[in-house]
């Protein structure tokens, strides 16, 4: 990217973006891998969509930078495996969760009752990435079925059933980790 | 996915139609799979849910920064006297506040500087550009009285183009002055005037800030808003980092 040739207003791009940082922060946090910090990705992401900015049309701009934030994560990906590893900072974003939670039989009420993030971040990080990217979009960013759809150039279908899979996926990982259903 | 999957995913999007919804929900009082499959997916959506957390305080200004520094690395280069968000808020009444912790890291393409100006010089005086000029007209008190500098604001962490580069803002009497240290030495802009004097690498000017780098153990770049024969001085009354 060279933004040295872009045209446009940057604070007409900024006042169109930014109230959206919070949505592209739940995107990036789950699909920024290798040790790629959220914040950077969130960063890179603005930085790509202000230089695509002249030729945005408008429309769902949420969606838009949704897009633009699982397209920067992937080239990084890639850019990252290309290269010798790098030291991966500190998992900063880990919250200190509570322990895990006794008594209740239903997975829904454990995790009502507040699961251990880090135990839910692991298991998340075990979905295949279609299911996963999914339930960032959807269940992190808070888009649409349709809206993630878009972003993912996809059937809403096929996004309503990647997001079945993961979640119940998600929900058996979880057992597995001790997090008990009760009831079969 | 057969009928009943689709029905399945249907009810759960809450696609379907009232008396549909109504004779699936008869459904799961009688079907464990359904019951189960609608009990996970409930499970799942909420434990991702739970992961949610808001945004760190200062990344939206730490964005906006980066745009601006990306706006500002245009061919014809740095403006005179940028009015940029982040001045706002950094001259706003001259106690600068940024408020926030924030850390830039450019990382893909993003600014990579031109020719003639390196992304890391270029970050560290897009951020001084924000700076207040001295109180009065054409003075400043960096040649007068001793003062006791205050730093202003919280440090701001950057990486332009690979270069991890802490920056501070200081005021010293009525001036402002913005250190930035890097572990790397700060390239020298095209126009710049080097010295071999006193462990200085270089002195420039972009508009009305002048740049002071020294290069040691870690690499020191002042940039303020003050004649450049001031600098030195200057340089000297600021905290090391």
């Amino acid at each position: 990217m060279d933004v040295a040739g872009v045209d446009g207003d940057h604070r007409e791009f900024l006042d169109a973006t930014l109230p959206y940082v919070d949505a592209v922060w739940q995107v990036a946090r789950h699909v920024a891998h290798d040790g790629l910090d959220p914040e950077d990705l969130v960063q890179e992401t603005y930085l790509r969509a202000y230089a695509a900015f002249g030729s945005f049309r408008g429309g769902n701009t949420r969606a838009w930078l949704a897009a633009i934030c699982l397209n920067a994560a992937r080239s990084e990906a890639r850019r990252r495996r290309r290269r010798p590893m790098e030291v991966a900072g500190t998992l900063r974003d880990v919250v200190a969760g509570a322990g895990a939670s006794e008594g209740e039989p239903d997975v829904a009420d454990l995790v009502i009752a507040g699961l251990d993030a880090q135990q839910i971040s692991r298991c998340m990080a075990k979905l295949a990435e279609p299911q996963r990217v999914c339930i960032a979009l959807v269940d992190g960013a808070g888009l649409t079925a349709r809206e993630a759809a878009e972003v993912l150039g996809c059937p809403r279908g096929t996004v309503l059933a990647r997001l079945h899979r993961g979640r119940r996926r998600l929900a058996e990982l979880l057992t597995d980790a001790g997090v008990s259903h009760g009831r079969p | 996915m057969d009928g009943h999957d689709s029905m399945l995913q249907a009810f759960l999007a809450g696609d379907l139609e009232s008396a549909s919804a109504r004779r699936f929900d008869e459904h799961l009082l009688e079907c464990e799979v359904c019951w189960r499959a609608v009990r996970e997916d409930r499970a799942g959506r909420l434990a991702a849910q739970a992961l949610r957390r808001q945004a760190p305080l200062g990344l939206t200004d730490r964005v906006a920064f980066a745009v601006e520094v990306a706006a500002s690395a245009r061919p014809q280069g740095l403006p005179a006297n940028a009015q940029s968000r982040l001045g706002w808020r950094l001259a706003g009444g001259g106690t600068v506040v940024l408020g926030v912790l924030v850390t830039m890291l450019v990382l893909l393409p993003g600014v990579r500087g031109t020719p003639h100006m390196p992304a890391a010089v270029q970050a560290v005086a897009h951020y001084a550009q924000a700076l207040a000029p001295p109180a009065g007209p054409g003075r400043s008190q960096t040649g007068g009285r001793q003062t006791t500098p205050a730093e202003v604001g919280r440090p701001l962490y950057v990486t332009a183009d690979g270069q991890r580069i802490v920056l501070r803002t200081w005021r010293l009497g009525d001036t402002e002055a913005v250190v930035a240290v890097s572990g790397r030495p700060f390239p020298m802009p095209s126009g710049a005037t080097a010295s071999s004097g006193g462990g200085m690498a270089w002195s420039a000017r972009i508009g009305r800030l002048g740049l002071y780098c020294l290069n040691g153990r870690t690499s020191e770049l002042v940039a303020a808003p003050v004649p450049a024969a001031e600098l030195p001085l200057l340089a000297a009354q600021l905290p090391p980092n």
